[in-house]
């Protein structure tokens, strides 16, 4: 069965490989979280984060 | 032995719930004390956890039965077929999503939605210093480690079948 879901190690090495650094990604959510707090819930949910870390994700971001 | 109150308090359950178990034959009392009372076994509470796990995952209570009745330990072909019915489901449900927030057409209601548009993820990767350049190499890794996940996160933005195709095609 073709597995539609992604995990946070995958999107996470998808995004190095694409040449974006730690610092970027860091910045990303940052920005993620200020423009679109409620679509950065869900994305994070589509990686099947545990809410408990995806409260810790957001609440870095801020 | 457990009574039905014991066992509904370590499950979460109401004692209705179980007495509707029980007039199912899905989780059928153990015995009946001398007072006629439901009792329940350490066996039945193994059932009862293996029932609570399939309720979990959503599926149906006249599938959980049989597929108790039919033993296997690995229901892996009804999972997989309740995975999909749900994959069917969450599409679906995207779809009535896109379709409610451009009846609404206001900002407000798409940033109330959930949903992210592909407008909004060419931003969020411009923001992160991604180029053109940049966000088709971004789709071609992404395809070439997930197909089944790009499809996925495509649909997800509300893109049409044809531009995700030609997305993906592209990709490769």
């Amino acid at each position: 069965m073709p597995d539609t879901n992604m995990t946070k190690t995958q999107w996470v090495e998808l995004f190095r490989e694409t040449g974006l650094s730690e610092a970027t990604m860091r910045q990303w959510h940052s920005l993620f979280e200020q423009r679109y707090p409620a679509q950065h819930q869900a994305f994070l949910e589509w990686l099947q984060i545990p809410a408990e870390e995806v409260a810790q994700i957001r609440q870095q971001s801020r | 032995m457990y009574t039905i109150g014991q066992l509904a308090k370590r499950f979460g359950l109401s004692r209705s719930t179980l007495l509707y178990y029980d007039s199912i034959g899905l989780l059928p009392a153990s015995m009946r004390s001398a007072s006629g009372y439901r009792l329940y076994t350490e066996q039945a509470v193994q059932r009862m956890t293996h029932i609570q796990t399939y309720r979990d995952a959503g599926l149906p209570l006249e599938t959980i039965r049989s597929l108790l009745a039919s033993g296997t330990d690995a229901p892996t072909a009804v999972l997989e077929r309740h995975l999909q019915a749900l994959n069917t489901d969450i599409s679906r449900l995207r779809q009535q999503q896109q379709v409610i927030v451009s009846l609404l057409g206001s900002a407000s209601a798409l940033r109330d939605s959930r949903a992210m548009s592909k407008e909004r993820w060419v931003e969020m990767f411009r923001a992160a210093g991604l180029d053109e350049a940049g966000m088709c190499k971004w789709h071609r890794e992404f395809e070439q480690r997930s197909p089944a996940a790009h499809q996925d996160f495509l649909e997800s933005l509300g893109i049409d079948e044809a531009e995700i195709a030609l997305i993906r095609q592209r990709s490769r």
